[in-house]
């Protein structure tokens, strides 16, 4: 085995742990830090009070947002 | 039990929410707007470029006194134009507000970002004119000239470190699932570029390996970076445009978990027939039919969600384009793994069926819902509203009826193209004969899209120079709500 070859076999192998390692922490961090105990509040985060849910926030120019 | 608000306490909340979303606009407003005119400008610049190659397919004396102009180098420096340029710029402008948005936190240092933006443009025309110039190379999606990458990956490096840091800084503690997706591509993509440069220009691979490690670039860069960022922001806009949660929250994370498991996979189906080996083909093809499962749940959900809202398309821009765009990213993503079975490949392969695929991703699904995140964002970073509604109606006719038809033209000539190749008694003179019509067509939808995209940057350049008129609504509106309206 070339060095070149040594080089890319370990591209691809540390890609393959880089990807998957930070997969696996990411989900972890994810289900220890509560970000899938409430899914209700999560679809929420997007509002708040000065955007709340049932109002719409897009128009035309010009012509007013109806409400939901 | 606490005490009920009172309107006083709710329009205090209501104000601070507002000069708190109004803040955060303003910390990102240059570098975002930065990264979207440019966008605009390589959009109409990978507009010229694609027409002219489109007609040279049909009309092959058109414009042959230059090397220049051929269509090998002008069709490599439209890919340039349009990927690397508008829409990889788009997604960085994209990425940007929306992860400083969900995050409720101010961009840290936005003059850095100038500086990625600047690096970003230079890498770009270096690759279109480079290309058109002769220095491109013969990798597909990589054919920018090998001084290119540098500027590339500098920029990148910037602008992931700048989303990075915005979500550490975060105020919102839960992460919602557009943040899920930019993470997802700020990680990904940086990471494939840098393998693919190392692996076939710096310390080139041999043999097959070189495209292997080509297409699985070339497809990871639609579904790794392009795909997260426009699917996320499609999980944005629609539901605070109709001002409505996501139907199923749940979903659209199992969507995105999905995509992230399967959908590297999938970009050796475009090497089925060549001399890879078998079983990487036959993975490639699974990874593919498992894409049906982030694909439906994303689609599920925005079908859900926009339920009974249907009729808000006729009011708002942007949710126009945007659900133009998410209802594209159904049908092209069941169609693409239908297309990676080898059966199916047997007739669409090397035709150009697979060019009306790739340009259903490209533009109906990933430049659809940017067009509309840009109809949405620009107003609010400007504080001016669009200045022509008539403008923003002849965009959007223009570019839906346009990528329809390209696509319909395309998908019918380029399956009999694959049909008639198979078949070895047909002259191959008579296929390029039968192509003529369908090929024509492709132009005149091209010119549609031209048309389009003359009216949007017109709008946008209107919007830069204050020609709209100011928002009345406060910081956050773009119309204030009914009842609302001073």
């Amino acid at each position: 085995m070339s060095a070149v070859d040594l080089a890319l076999f370990l591209t691809v192998i540390g890609s393959v742990v880089l990807f998957g390692g930070a997969a696996v922490l990411a989900l972890s961090w994810a289900f220890k830090s509560g970000q899938f105990d409430n899914f209700q509040r999560g679809s929420l985060s997007i509002f708040g009070p000065d955007e709340p849910p049932g109002e719409g926030t897009d128009a035309f120019p010009g012509e007013p947002s109806p409400r939901t | 039990m606490p005490a009920p608000l009172t309107s006083e306490m709710i329009e205090a909340n209501r104000a601070r929410s507002a000069a708190e979303r109004a803040a955060i606009d303003a910390s990102c407003r240059g570098p975002v707007l930065a990264f979207a005119a440019t966008a605009v400008f390589w959009l109409l610049m990978g507009s010229v470029l694609a027409l002219i190659a489109s007609i040279k397919l049909h009309s092959p004396y058109f414009l042959t006194g230059s090397a220049e102009l051929t269509f090998g180098r002008v069709r490599m420096a439209h890919l340039q134009a349009v990927g690397i340029g508008w829409a990889s710029l788009a997604t960085v402008a994209a990425a940007l507000w929306q992860m400083c948005r969900l995050s409720r936190a101010e961009l840290i240092y936005p003059k850095i970002l100038y500086l990625s933006c600047a690096l970003w443009n230079v890498g770009t025309f270096l690759a279109v004119f480079g290309i058109i110039f002769g220095d491109g190379q013969s990798v597909e999606w990589l054919d920018a000239p090998r001084y290119a990458p540098p500027f590339f990956i500098a920029a990148l490096g910037i602008v992931v470190a700048w989303v990075v840091a915005v979500f550490r800084r975060r105020r919102e503690p839960h992460v919602y699932v557009t943040q899920w997706y930019i993470l997802g591509a700020v990680f990904w993509f940086p990471w494939m570029y840098l393998v693919t440069v190392f692996m076939i220009f710096w310390t080139p691979a041999t043999g097959v390996v070189q495209p292997i490690v080509n297409w699985w670039f070339g497809h990871n860069t639609l579904g790794l970076w392009f795909t997260p960022v426009a699917v996320g922001t499609a999980y944005y806009l629609i539901p605070k445009i109709i001002g409505r949660p996501i139907h199923s929250y749940y979903l659209s994370i199992i969507g995105f978990w999905a995509l992230a498991l399967f959908y590297s996979w999938a970009g050796m189906h475009h090497l089925i027939g060549g001399p890879i080996p078998g079983w990487l083909a036959s993975a490639s093809t699974v990874g593919s039919m498992m894409m049906l499962i982030p694909v439906l749940a994303v689609a599920i959900n925005h079908h859900m969600t926009m339920r009974g809202h249907f009729h808000r398309l006729r009011y708002s821009p942007a949710l126009r384009f945007t659900v133009f765009g998410a209802i594209a990213y159904t049908l092209v993503s069941v169609q693409g793994s239908f297309e990676a079975l080898k059966d199916f490949s047997e007739v669409a392969h090397f035709t150009h069926y697979t060019v009306a695929h790739a340009h259903l991703g490209a533009y109906g699904f990933v430049t659809m819902i940017y067009f509309g995140l840009f109809y949405y964002m620009i107003p609010r970073l400007t504080g001016r509203e669009w200045a022509s509604p008539l403008l923003i109606r002849v965009h959007f006719w223009c570019a839906a009826v346009g990528i329809t038809v390209y696509f319909v033209a395309l998908s019918i000539g380029g399956w009999w193209q694959g049909r008639m190749m198979n078949n070895p008694s047909v002259e191959f003179g008579k296929i390029v004969t039968y192509l003529l019509p369908y090929l024509f067509t492709r132009s005149l939808a091209g010119i549609l899209l031209t048309i389009g995209h003359l009216a949007f940057a017109t709008s946008f350049i209107m919007n830069l120079a204050g020609w709209g008129k100011q928002r009345s609504g406060g910081p956050t509106f773009f119309v204030e709500p009914v009842g609302k309206a001073t």
